[in-house]
């Protein structure tokens, strides 16, 4: 359940924002998961509603885009997409990677569509 | 109105964790994050394995578990100091947990600071500590397909100590199979076969140790020229 974790952190940052702008509420939160980041969906949605409650963003939609990962090979560099059990080279058949995408949790953007 | 705000949600977890790995730095000490399911041996490992380290460097240990003292109390007399964290719900550590931690330990004069994270394979892998470097533990009885069903923690372990190996007989477990499965996630990590109560992989986990503590603080090993 670290997506509570994250979740928190999440609504702690929302709430900055929505005070900053003095908005009487947030309408929507778009979040962008890294695939490598374990966050599951809807573990994710139960754990916003629970940390947005009783906050300025209760209620609020919360969008996850997911984020494909994307690696690359230190053998033969070429960048291809990772399966999370499956790191190996489709070329080398090595599992010698750099990540390049898939690890990030991101706030893209917060919303209010009330008149502030 | 919309505000664009692209910024990393675990941004307060991960400057505190920056703030600790330089820490380390500083103090010389080998940072090390034990993760592993519930009873894989994580406190038994370290009962062996600091008075094995002894006196030639000196050992502290942060445990952090959801209730009771029990692997504090269990560590204290071994280890140089120990401190306990109650996460209470939560199923990992934070990195501010050891930042405030590390003030009340002399850590200064450690040259090796064991973490044992809340048991639980998904969740510590998320969360950076500051650490050096990550140790998973499987043990036997778990079975042999847990690499392929926590791809994520084995991937981004630098070690992986298979404990309990004095049970292999006694349990239908396939080593290879192990193998196979972390070699398709990083060709880099190893692997050690260990037991806590033969004494099985001990040599090879304390000079892995040593040599990743050397590596860490980048000067010859302070633990060998005092
Ligand atoms: N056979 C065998 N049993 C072991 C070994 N190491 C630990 N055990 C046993 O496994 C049980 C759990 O060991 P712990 O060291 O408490 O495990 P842990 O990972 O610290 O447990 P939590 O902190 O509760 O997650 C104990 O009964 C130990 O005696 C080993 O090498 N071989
Ligand atoms: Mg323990
Ligand atoms: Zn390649």
């Amino acid at each position: 359940m670290h997506e509570l974790s994250i979740a928190m952190q999440l609504v702690e940052q929302i709430v900055a924002i929505a005070e900053e702008n003095r908005w009487p509420r947030v309408d929507e939160v778009e979040l962008e998961a890294g695939a490598l980041r374990q966050v599951i969906p809807e573990m994710m949605q139960m754990a916003f509603a629970e940390a947005t409650d009783q906050t300025l963003a209760q209620g609020a939609l919360l969008s996850i885009r997911d984020i494909p990962a994307k690696a690359r090979c230190n053998q033969c560099t070429l960048e291809f997409e990772p399966e999370p059990d499956n790191f190996l080279c489709p070329e080398c058949r090595v599992a010698d990677v750099e990540v390049l995408e898939g690890n990030q949790i991101i706030l893209k953007t917060v919303s209010c569509e009330a008149e502030s | 109105m919309k505000v664009n705000v692209v910024k990393n949600v675990l941004q307060a977890n991960d400057i505190v964790a920056n703030k600790n790995r330089q820490t380390f730095k500083e103090s010389q000490t080998l940072a090390i994050n034990l993760i592993s399911s519930p009873g894989s041996g994580k406190t038994t490992l370290l009962e062996k394995t600091i008075p094995a380290l002894n006196p030639d460097s000196q050992s502290i240990v942060i445990v952090g578990d959801l209730q009771t003292t029990r692997d504090a109390d269990r560590l204290s007399d071994k280890a140089y100091q120990v401190t306990q964290i109650n996460t209470g719900l939560s199923c990992h550590l934070y990195a501010n947990q050891i930042a405030e931690s590390l003030g009340d330990l002399n850590f200064k004069e450690a040259d090796f600071l064991f973490i044992e994270n809340v048991g639980n394979l998904v969740c510590p892998g998320e969360f950076d500590l500051g650490e050096n470097v990550k140790v998973v533990l499987l043990s036997i009885p778990e079975g042999d397909d847990k690499v392929a069903k926590y791809p994520t923690i084995f991937r981004v372990a630098d070690l992986v100590l298979l404990t309990k190996i004095d049970l292999i007989d006694a349990l239908d477990f396939d080593l290879q199979r192990v193998r196979d499965d972390l070699s398709k996630l990083n060709a880099n990590v190893q692997l050690i076969e260990f037991s806590s109560h033969t004494g099985a992989g001990m040599e090879q986990w304390l000079d892995w140790l040593r040599i990743k503590q050397t590596e860490s603080i980048g000067t010859q090993a302070r633990f060998i020229k005092e």
